[in-house]
């Protein structure tokens, strides 16, 4: 009896092999919300990770293990952003295919031309910099096209039964973006060349892509907590240069940001930090959106 | 019986979709089958799902124009990631600890203000194949250098399994499993060092851990390590098990629940047998990175058979077949990246047999991710009514590539 018992309960947890969708499982919401473009009903997503957290920061929680270990694919950011939290993880979920250089792995930032990569000599004393490159590329829709095609290049790879559905899918996602993207340019292009000061370098591909500049950041450097001195000198830059607004993702602390705005009178705008970070960032395009907005209304 | 194998096999299919290029998986499966005849072997059961050559990681889709004479770095790429983490305390001390509260963690002699060197770890840990990976644990301290811990992880196996083996810390309770430079507070509770070890309980042997197909984290441990309890200098062969479980609790919380149990061969029909129990609640809004930890364990030691001339080796002084427990409860408040405050309390075997209580009070600054300064303060009361304060200021820093720490 108490093997049958045993034996139900197995198969109740057991995978059902009839349901034909691919579990993907991705760190962040932002590379969920491209599975899910990529993907279609053919794909199962759920992100690792909230819109709302830090990413460098996420708990190691061994629940999050149980979702890795039925994942038909894991997508990371890669380029060590989730280096505090992922390897533990995968370790415990036994499945040897989403090790690092397992066959259902994707590392997105594979697919993005990495800004920020050190060029010399790399140490601590730098900070808790990103020594590979940085990682935060999230934020330009041109980084999303290439990852959202390996994407669709590896979801094909997997299941080659619906290899025309994942190229349908991108395809259309990127015509979708690219009808956005000449939307977003006749708001951005008049704001050319303003200034802002962000928190942390999360901002270097949406600086890049939207041509707004960076006349400092309020961290001197990464992950160090700006002293008294750093801030002195970003009121200093912010009066000078007439800079309006200073971005920082609602997951920091806002503390130092105030000072400054309260010093110099330019607007501290709290921004989501990925697709999920506010409530009405719940699609890619939307999340770009809402960057879009909060921040040309702040430079304007 | 058969059943249970039948589902066991349903449960643990890791691949369930993916047929490759138009085969579906039976046709697969028998043509793994014929070539396995052929070759005289049988179907390999790991890393299902692995095609040869995968490496998970695509070239960009641009056009490789390839590199004149090859990758520079070729060796730097094949380097294991290696890292040093060394501590170091100023200690201060009301008591004659060494007589009267023996444990491991760093004191000074009574009424002397004592610089101690605790301990420089350095890990070495790298994927050895496309089956297993290494962690080396290497520690010196002022007695010298010794392997801390040196395993082997496998990666796939089968059916949820995952076995380690080589010189590993034993899988009883939540604190032993760590190393001390994860601890919350500077030292290891007395009761832990009295009752497990000294050190972290640990030896050479083998531990098979199980991942239960529940919808929550279920992992079951059962190892056979040979081990030093409390301040024995020799081994003794050991069975450990352990049930490790984690819950979410709503959104911003998650409890680990545990039992563990060892059973040591003392020789001459002796036996030590070891029963533990460990809670731990972390609470954390997932859009900050302030939190507040809350942990507890309880370990009992039972010692059968021994002769009265037998116990009088042990240390704390003990009846030949008595029970002997102990434990703390913690609470850590860290208020913001750079401050983490903790109060404990913690009751053990005294050295004279009794309970000794004591109670500590910890303040941590953490100018970055990889230093910590702490100052912690206590008050320990023996068991005739002796008591005395005690006071830690410990440094601490980590540099190289460090893996992460589990949960």
């Amino acid at each position: 009896m108490k093997t049958h018992i045993i034996a139900l309960c197995l198969i109740a947890f057991a995978p059902s092999s009839s349901s034909a969708a691919l579990k993907v499982v991705t760190t962040t919401e932002g590379l969920a919300s491209l599975a899910r473009e990529v993907g279609g009903d053919k794909v199962e997503v759920a992100s690792l990770s909230r819109g709302t957290q830090d990413p460098h920061f996420v708990e190691a929680n061994p629940n999050l293990a149980v979702k890795l270990r039925q994942a038909d694919l894991l997508v990371d950011v890669g380029l060590d952003l989730e280096v505090g939290w992922l390897a533990p993880l995968v370790n415990q979920s036994r499945n040897p295919n989403i090790q690092p250089t397992g066959s259902r792995r994707l590392v997105a930032s594979n697919f993005v031309r990495v800004r920020d990569v050190p060029t010399g000599p790399v140490d601590r004393s730098m900070g808790d910099l990103h020594a590979a490159g940085n990682p935060h590329f999230i934020s330009d829709p041109r980084a999303a096209e290439a990852v959202a095609d390996g994407m669709a290049a590896k979801l094909a790879q997997i299941d080659p039964g619906n290899k025309p559905y994942y190229e349908q899918r991108v395809v259309d996602f990127k015509r979708r973006l690219g009808d956005d993207l000449v939307r977003w340019k006749t708001v951005l292009e008049p704001l050319r060349g303003r200034k802002i000061v962000a928190r942390h370098q999360t901002m270097s591909y949406f600086l890049a892509w939207t041509g707004l500049v960076a006349a400092g950041f309020l961290e001197p450097k990464p992950g160090i907590t700006p002293p008294p001195s750093h801030l002195a000198e970003i009121v200093r830059i912010v009066q000078a240069q007439g800079v309006k607004a200073i971005l920082v993702e609602n997951y920091y602390d806002t503390r130092s940001a105030d000072v400054v705005a309260r010093h110099t009178g330019a607007k501290v705008v709290l921004i989501p930090g990925d697709v999920g970070g506010v409530p009405q960032a719940d699609s890619y395009e939307h999340y770009i959106d809402a960057l879009v907005k909060l921040i040309s209304d702040a430079v304007r | 019986m058969h059943w249970l194998i039948v589902a066991s096999l349903l449960a643990a299919n890791p691949d369930p979709a993916a047929p490759s290029e138009g085969a579906t998986p039976e046709e697969k499966k028998k043509l793994e089958e014929e070539i396995a005849k052929e070759l005289g072997a049988q179907p390999q059961p790991t890393a299902p799902g692995q095609p040869a050559g995968a490496t998970g990681r695509p070239s960009p889709p641009q056009a490789d124009p390839g590199q004149l004479g090859g990758s520079p770095f070729a060796r730097l790429l094949l380097l294991p990631d290696i890292s040093a983490v060394g501590s170091a305390a100023l200690a201060w001390n009301r008591l004659d600890v060494e007589a009267l509260s023996p444990r491991g963690d760093p004191f000074a002699p009574a009424h002397t203000l004592q610089p101690i060197f605790q301990e420089l770890e350095l890990g070495v840990q790298a994927v050895v194949d496309p089956y297993a990976r290494a962690d080396v644990f290497l520690a010196f301290s002022e007695e010298g250098a010794e392997v801390e811990e040196a395993y082997l992880t496998t990666l796939g196996l089968p059916f949820w399994f995952q076995v380690r083996a080589g010189k590993l810390f034993a899988p009883f309770g939540r604190l032993n499993q760590q190393h001390p430079h994860t601890f919350d507070f500077v030292d290891r509770p007395l009761a832990l060092a009295r009752l497990l070890s000294v050190e972290s309980l640990g030896g050479p042997g083998l531990d098979v851990a199980w991942l239960a197909p529940t919808p929550w984290f279920a992992e079951l441990h059962l190892g056979y390590q040979a081990l030093k309890p409390g301040f024995e200098e020799s081994s003794r062969n050991a069975g450990v098990a352990r049930l490790a479980q984690f819950f979410d609790v709503g959104e911003a919380s998650t409890l680990g629940v545990g039992v563990s149990a060892a059973r040591m061969d003392e020789g001459s029909g002796a036996w030590r047998d070891l029963l533990g129990g460990d809670l731990y609640l972390k609470i954390r809004s997932p859009r900050s990175r302030s939190y507040l930890a809350l942990q507890g364990e309880v370990v009992a030691r039972r010692l059968s058979g021994l002769t009265v001339a037998e116990a009088e080796g042990e240390e704390p002084a003990v009846d030949p077949n008595g029970t002997e427990w102990g434990g703390y409860v913690q609470a850590v408040w860290r208020q913001s990246s750079f401050f983490a405050y903790g109060a404990r309390y913690e009751r053990a075997p005294g050295a004279a047999g009794g309970p000794e209580n004591r109670v500590s009070a910890l303040a941590t600054w953490l100018p970055s991710e990889f230093q910590r300064l702490r100052l912690q303060v206590s008050y320990d009361r023996l068991p005739g009514g002796q008591d005395g304060l005690e006071a830690l200021l410990h440094v601490e820093f980590s540099i190289g590539a460090h893996g992460a720490h589990p949960f």
